[in-house]
């Protein structure tokens, strides 16, 4: 049984961080002057536009585009013969790492989706492009097509690759690069079907499985045993801003305005998908430029740009001209990117007292046609860190589906098996008759707490948990035991209460922090980071004013533009940022106090440990002789070497010593690379407390009240925290309420592709009362104590919401999210699950 | 031809200032005439290039067909004047609060404010299949994709199908049915007016229209009459999201009651088939009847005689119920102590 | 003009789905235009009617005064199919034509009433008619190129009495046997896309081409039907075939037509063939 946590003292008391802060993108963003890659024009800028696949898998016999290179105003037509093919990836130690070549191109000749890119048309205005595609003629060879994983498994069932159905990690050797994944076919037998009894997912052979402890005799052993079966969504990433981009060549050097979840880590992306490598074969990144200033939304699927950016790319290579390729909604569905869905079946013991024994859980991920992703094996790893099981198997297989691309969406795979973990949580509660709060803290991570697999015998563990604490805070701010004391039933409405948590991975390490302090005394720091909206691009370096002693005001933080020195960054995806580059912006301001320590000793003599930095300036310790920053940098720039930046530290990324190489000279100059130690891996976690009122006569239903609490460290911007933690909730809320993929199994085509049939949910849809909170209890293994928050609020606002629906409507009226109310009404009406709980995208 | 959407492709614009001069555009132009009010039906099809037109008639310039004035007693809402004034009117708001209501339950605030009643009333099927370009029988073509064992169909009939199941998604019209509403609509040769419950047309006469509208046809006004003015009233939307949404179904229900009985009562459902259904059989059954629960219950039974649910809209059955008995009897109250 | 509308599969691909409408029209006045060409070539250039040698006097004696034509089954058969026809094509075509109502339920009704009434038609003339006796033999195509031959004015032996069947009767037959199979075998597939009690609704028993040029198929013999039975009714109607209209009504034509226009060697009366048998008996 788990511990009760210890948690450290709460995080002491900062002069900037944990404070609102007016952040520097924000007047842009409400007066619409900021510019997405959209708004920017270029001088003779030519327009491309996409012809797709109508087809859900196909071959090309021939495409004819003389009709259309005819018209007036057709400048060039772009197909898959035009791109490059995906290209090995090499690291920095020269090791080649072999490209799948399965893999998407952007532009194709074997279309495995309906609304895969076939071609682009390049003309001078959208309007000609379109007349223009409409003129093209393409002789497809129709192929076997399915959308739905268990159909694939099943006996006889298509393909959705020529190749087979599911893929296959070749096994690591040591000493060797990673294989690339294959596809193989994979078909159950009909006994494997035959055993799930009605409503349960069929089990049959898996191409991933683990397992730590004894989990059968857990089973054995249990009170209760649970075997559940739950189905998550597919669920497009639908970011507000679709992923348009507009590309013009100078000097042969790539000029790409896009949208992206990061800048830095973009560059090198787009310079390997256009093939502009160095002779090393690394990306050559003096050739491309990436701009990027402000990212309507990414949720994981613009963390480089997007493959689609090429093509406006190459077609500007082409014809001479800057070229912009605008995305719509409907093409935003095809090529923008989902979250795959996971149909699982999972046991769970209990002891009487509500305590996990073993989990077995069994999952099928819908992998799309491209991949694979890393949900499945993430799902199990999540959910063996949030209940904390001491015994646990896991069996699961990706399987191809003619359906859109999918990509890691926030809380990628944690999200899908907190998903179908929960209801189980949920119905021990009322089996057992713990209530709900008290099941989910007795099972919850305390501290280090273990996480996946053992990899040579030992079990990997995370770097601090608080989630008892969120909890118990939880329980307090939600007044549970308040709300848990009401009826449920009055008139014909009913009301009930849920509670999940959920984790995800809240951080990584090992990247360069980079600034110069100039003779005008400001700090300038130029920021890597994605602008997309959660503030981290500006946040992680309030670090640099909090440790130097600056005011705010003094720093000048530029960002969205790699022209402009950035150093190399941790990609904004999977809640890395905020923890990976506070811990740079922390390392490059010791570094920077160390050398103005070094400039304060050799002008006004002493060591450097006799001076401290603070209130801009650099002074002997115990008052006395100092200089003012502005002195220092113009002092650093005499004396060179090291102090502005024309002698660099070894083990920086080679962008950040190309970046700081170029900075040389302007004032002193920090850089450093964060090799500080961490024991265990970085988690945050999220309690999510919902009430839901139903109406029982027609099914719809209410959220009336939802709080989040975090346990993700210490609070960097309590403003931009609570954003997070409420609108990532609402991402998952949507995912409970109504967000999904239709499509037509027999065409294989998609029947819900824009906002109004995939229903994202609206502002009208956010609960009546949101409120959120953080427990502020800094991360123990990093400097500032800063972990991400991107991740777990998601499963959190979805499940808490799907337990509290079954707190008021009792175990049989749905087994899958979305639950909306057509389903609702009709178990009622029937007493039984009316919904068909398998069948995918319906 | 390849397909491509979100590019509207060209055609000539007309702007009448003037029924007059609409009507001539219209009668010249005949088929290939457009007809366009606020556009939100329009030019989802026109930006999609599913259905194209050589001439576009746009109405907003034509200042006789908006606005509401008293006529006769009741009101003349023109058929251009917004959602959004109609549901902002005092007199719809006092007299006749079901047409405010509504209308209010429409779309978004965004789009009331373009969208037009007459517009609203005589716009297209929203089946997902036919708005997505696949060419059913409403497209011209052979097939009903929404009805077959694979379809994808909860938003759609459960009666009045007849090889087309998709629905009249208007949110305005079953209160205008219940309001004993007439469309004026005016021709080249003269101006007719319909009873709303007959303006719109079943896939059984027509597969491919909604309503009585032909090619030279304008819907130019919707009266109102007394009858009903401030009458027992009620109307309620079921959709899945509070905003934007589509009705799954709604209802609206004008009622005198007198010594607790129902003296005269129209009840209309709408989402439910291709038209809006005014319920006479259950307005015969609950006339002169006390309003209480089981009448609305009796009401609710009968209004769903007949359905027949498709594989994925079978919920819309007891939500049918549901709602004609709240309809009838109103909502039962929730007290949560 | 386009005699068959295609449309975009939802794949993608162009499919036919049905005919053009205004084939209808095309139909109709195609055979109009027929029903007046004949009418006045029949008034202006027709020659007067050979009349071959008459029988001989034994033979005619065989000859009841009324010959029967039509059994009343046959008789029955031919008006519910008339009907149904009828109302099959007023279904179809009256709403295309701009009067709207609701037509599909009465239009398969029709339709399986006239489905039942061939199946009923079939077996009955296989086993219970004379089978081969509308079906054109070698004299009658003979016969058909003397006509020919000797209306181009060519030279030509005279044609010979008919059998039970005249000749354009029997390629009347022929054609409303084509389109009438077409339009109900393509009809009885087409209620799988329909709602009725009998079937169980599967647009999706063939694929969209399959069904599409099933939708041409019925749409062709169905415009064809209207030119056909206009043809039908207008010679039903003309005075000298209404001998044989009549005979549809009361079931025989009189003595006089029968040996005016038969050979009564080619459509042998049970009368004729007892009277036959008696002589040969009497003859061993």
């Amino acid at each position: 049984m788990p511990e009760k946590s210890k948690a450290p003292a709460k995080s002491k008391a900062y002069r900037l961080i944990g404070k609102n802060y007016v952040t520097p993108g924000l007047m842009a963003k409400v007066t619409g002057k900021a510019k997405y890659a959209e708004d920017y024009r270029a001088e003779g800028m030519l327009f491309a536009k996409l012809l797709l696949s109508p087809m859900p898998h196909a071959r090309i016999r021939k495409i004819d585009v003389s009709a259309a290179l005819a018209m007036p105003g057709v400048k060039a037509i772009l197909t898959g013969d035009d791109v490059p093919a995906p290209a090995d990836a090499i690291t920095d130690m020269g090791q080649v790492i072999p490209a799948n070549k399965l893999a998407d191109r952007g532009l194709t000749n074997n279309p495995v989706f309906q609304g895969e890119p076939i071609l682009a048309v390049c003309a001078v205005d959208e309007l000609t492009c379109a007349e223009a595609i409409e003129k093209i003629r393409i002789d497809y060879e129709r192929l076997p097509h399915v959308v739905d994983p268990l159909v694939s498994l099943r006996p006889g069932g298509p393909n959705a690759r020529a190749e087979g159905n599911t893929w296959i990690r070749p096994v690591a050797v040591q000493g060797q690069p990673p294989q690339p994944p294959q596809v193989k076919e994979i078909k159950w037998t009909q006994a494997d079907f035959d055993a799930a009894k009605d409503g349960q997912l069929p089990m049959g052979k898996a191409t991933e499985e683990w397992a730590f402890g004894d989990w059968e005799a857990g089973l054995k052993n249990a009170d209760l045993v649970l075997d559940e079966t739950f189905v998550t969504p597919n669920t497009s990433h639908q970011t507000l801003e679709t992923r348009t981009a507009m590309a013009y060549w100078q000097n042969g050097k790539v000029f790409v305005h896009c949208s992206s979840q990061s800048t830095a880590q973009t560059a090198p992306a787009v310079a390997r998908w256009l093939g502009l490598l160095d002779e090393k074969g690394l990306p050559d990144l003096s050739k491309v430029v990436i701009i990027s200033e402000y990212t309507g939304g990414g949720f994981g699927s613009k963390i480089t740009a997007s493959l689609s950016a090429i093509i406006p790319a190459i077609l500007s290579r082409k014809t001479g001209a800057p070229v912009m390729m605008r995305i719509s909604r409907e093409e935003e569905h095809f090529i923008g990117r989902a979250r795959p869905s996971l149909h699982a079946r999972v046991k769970v013991g209990f002891t009487k007292d509500g305590r996990i024994t073993a989990i077995d859980m069994f999952g099928i991920l819908d992998d799309g046609p491209y991949g694979p992703q890393g949900d499945l094996g993430q799902s199990a790893r999540q959910v063996s860190l949030m209940y904390q099981p001491p015994a646990m198997r896991f069996r699961g297989i990706p399987v191809l589906t003619n359906t859109p691309p999918r990509l890691s969406q926030s809380q990628p795979g944690g999200f899908q098996g907190i998903a179908v973990l929960e209801p189980i949580l949920a119905k021990a509660s009322r089996k057992l008759g713990i209530d709900q709060v008290a099941i989910h803290r007795i099972n919850a991570p305390v501290g280090k707490a273990p996480i996946g697999p053992a990899v040579a015998g030992k079990r990997a563990y995370v770097t601090g948990a608080y989630v008892q604490e969120a909890l118990d805070r939880g329980r307090q701010l939600f007044k549970w035991d308040e709300r848990n004391a009401r009826p449920k039933r009055s008139g014909t409405k009913a009301r009930g209460i849920g509670v999940a948590t959920s984790c995800f991975v809240g951080g990584s390490v090992g990247f360069d922090g980079l600034f110069v302090i100039r003779p005008d005394g400001k700090i300038y720091i130029p920021s890597g980071v994605g602008n997309l909206g959660t503030d981290s691009v500006t946040d992680c370096y309030r670090v640099v004013a909090e440790i130097m002693g600056v005011p705010w005001e003094k720093c000048e933080v530029s960002w969205g533009h790699t022209g402009r020195n950035l150093p190399w960054t941790a990609p904004s995806g999977g809640s890395q940022t905020l923890h990976a580059m506070t811990r740079a912006a922390y390392v490059a301001s010791l570094d920077a106090k160390d050398k103005l320590r070094q400039i304060a000793a050799k002008d006004l003599g002493g060591t450097p440990e006799n001076y401290e930095v603070g209130g801009e300036r650099v002074y002997r310790k115990g008052g006395g002789a100092g200089m003012t920053l502005a002195q220092a940098a113009k002092r650093a720039i005499e004396l060179g070497g090291i102090y502005d930046g024309h002698e660099l530290p070894k083990g920086i990324n080679k962008m950040t010593a190309t970046s700081a190489g170029a900075m040389a000279g302007q004032g002193l100059l920090a850089v450093a690379k964060d090799s500080m130690p961490r024991d265990g891996q970085t988690h945050s976690f999220v309690a999510g407390f919902a009430e839901v009122e139903v109406d029982l006569e027609t099914g719809s239903y209410q959220i009336t009240d939802y709080l989040g609490v975090a346990d993700v460290g210490t609070v960097m911007n309590p403003r931009s925290l609570g954003g997070q933690i409420l609108g990532r909730s609402m991402l998952g809320i949507g995912h409970a309420l109504g967000q999904k993929w239709v499509y037509d199994q027999r065409y294989g085509l998609p029947l819900a592709k824009r906002f109004h049939h995939n229903r994202p949910p609206t502002i009208l849809d956010a609960p009546k009362h949101m409120q959120w909170d953080a427990l502020d209890i800094p991360d123990p293994e990093t400097p500032v104590g800063s972990k991400g928050i991107g991740e777990p609020p998601v499963a959190a606002g979805c499940m808490a919401v799907i337990n509290a629906l079954w707190d008021a409507l009792g175990d049989d009226v749905f087994r899958r999210a979305p639950v909306m109310l057509d389903t609702i009404l009709a178990s009622l009406e029937a007493g039984k699950p009316m919904e068909e709980g398998l069948t995918a995208h319906v | 031809m390849a397909i491509v959407r979100d590019i509207m492709p060209a055609f000539e614009l007309f702007q009448p200032a003037t029924i007059q001069d609409a009507l001539g555009l219209l009668d010249r132009y005949g088929r290939d005439a457009w007809v366009l009010a606020g556009g939100l039906d329009s030019f989802d099809w026109l930006k999609d290039r599913v259905k194209r037109t050589k001439v576009v008639v746009d109405l907003s310039q034509i200042k006789e067909l908006t606005g509401i004035r008293e006529a006769g007693g009741g009101l003349e809402i023109g058929a251009m004047t917004t959602l959004t004034e109609v549901v902002r009117h005092p007199v719809v708001k006092a007299k006749y609060s079901i047409l405010s209501e509504g209308a209010e339950s429409a779309a978004s605030p965004q789009i009331r404010n373009q969208g037009t009643l007459g517009g609203n009333v005589s716009q297209d099927a929203r089946c997902w299949y036919y708005r997505g370009g696949w060419k059913c029988y409403r497209a011209g073509g052979n097939i009903c994709f929404a009805d077959t064992p694979t379809a994808i169909n909860r938003e759609h009939a459960i009666l009045g199908a007849d090889r087309c199941v998709a629905v009249n998604p208007s949110d305005s019209a079953p209160a205008l049915i219940a309001l004993d509403a007439q469309m004026v609509i005016r021709n080249s040769k003269g101006e007719r007016t319909v009873n709303a419950e007959d303006y719109f047309v079943g896939p059984e006469i027509d597969i491919t229209r909604m309503t009585v509208l032909k090619p030279g046809d304008l819907l130019t006004a919707i009266r109102i009459p007394a009858t009903w003015a401030g009458a027992q009233f009620y109307f309620e939307k079921i959709r899945d999201r509070p905003v934007w949404d589509f009705p799954l179904l709604n209802v609206a229900s004008a009622m005198v009651v007198s010594g607790g009985n129902i003296e005269r009562i129209r009840i209309v459902v709408n989402a439910a088939a291709a038209r809006p259904l005014r319920l006479t059989a259950v307005e015969n059954a609950v006339r002169g009847k006390p309003r209480n629960a089981a009448t609305g219950e009796l009401g609710g039974k009968i209004a769903i005689e007949g359905a027949e649910p498709l594989r994925y809209n079978g919920y819309k059955i007891p939500l049918m119920r549901n709602l004609v008995k709240r309809a009838i009897s109103g909502v039962e109250e929730t007290k949560w102590t | 003009m386009d005699l068959i509308e295609f449309a975009t599969s939802p794949w993608g691909e162009t499919v036919p789905i049905h005919i053009s409408f205004v084939l209808m029209w095309v139909a109709a006045i195609g055979g109009l235009a027929f029903l007046i060409g004949h009418a006045i070539w029949v008034k202006m250039f027709a020659k007067p009617a050979e009349h071959p040698a008459p029988v001989s006097k034994e033979l005619a004696a065989t000859i009841p005064a009324k010959v029967p034509r039509h059994s009343l089954a046959s008789r029955m058969f031919h008006w519910i199919m008339s009907v149904a026809m009828l109302a099959l094509l007023v279904t179809a075509f009256v709403p295309k034509a701009g009067y709207e109502f609701a037509w599909v339920t009465y239009h398969w009704i029709a339709g399986l009433v006239l489905t039942v009434s061939i199946v009923y038609h079939i077996i009955h003339a296989s086993f219970w008619l004379d089978f081969w006796a509308i079906w054109p033999d070698k004299i009658d195509i003979e016969d058909g190129k003397r006509r020919w031959m000797r209306a181009t004015g060519k030279d030509a032996p005279a044609p010979r009495k008919f059998a039970k069947y005249p000749m354009e009767n029997k390629l009347y037959h022929f054609v409303i046997l084509l389109t009438g199979l077409s339009v109900t075998i393509t009809g009885l597939f087409m209620m799988k896309r329909i709602r009725t009690p009998i079937f169980t609704r599967n647009p999706y028993m063939f694929g969209d081409m399959t069904w599409g040029l099933m939708y041409v198929l019925h749409g062709l013999a169905g415009v064809g039907l209207i030119g056909l039975i206009m043809a039908h009714i207008y010679f039903a109607l003309r005075p000298e075939k209404f001998v044989i209209t009549k005979a549809m009504i009361f079931g025989s034509v009189d003595r006089e037509h029968y040996l005016e226009h038969h050979d009564p060697e080619r459509w042998v009366l049970e009368t004729t063939k007892k009277a036959n048998e008696q002589r040969s008996g009497a003859a061993v």
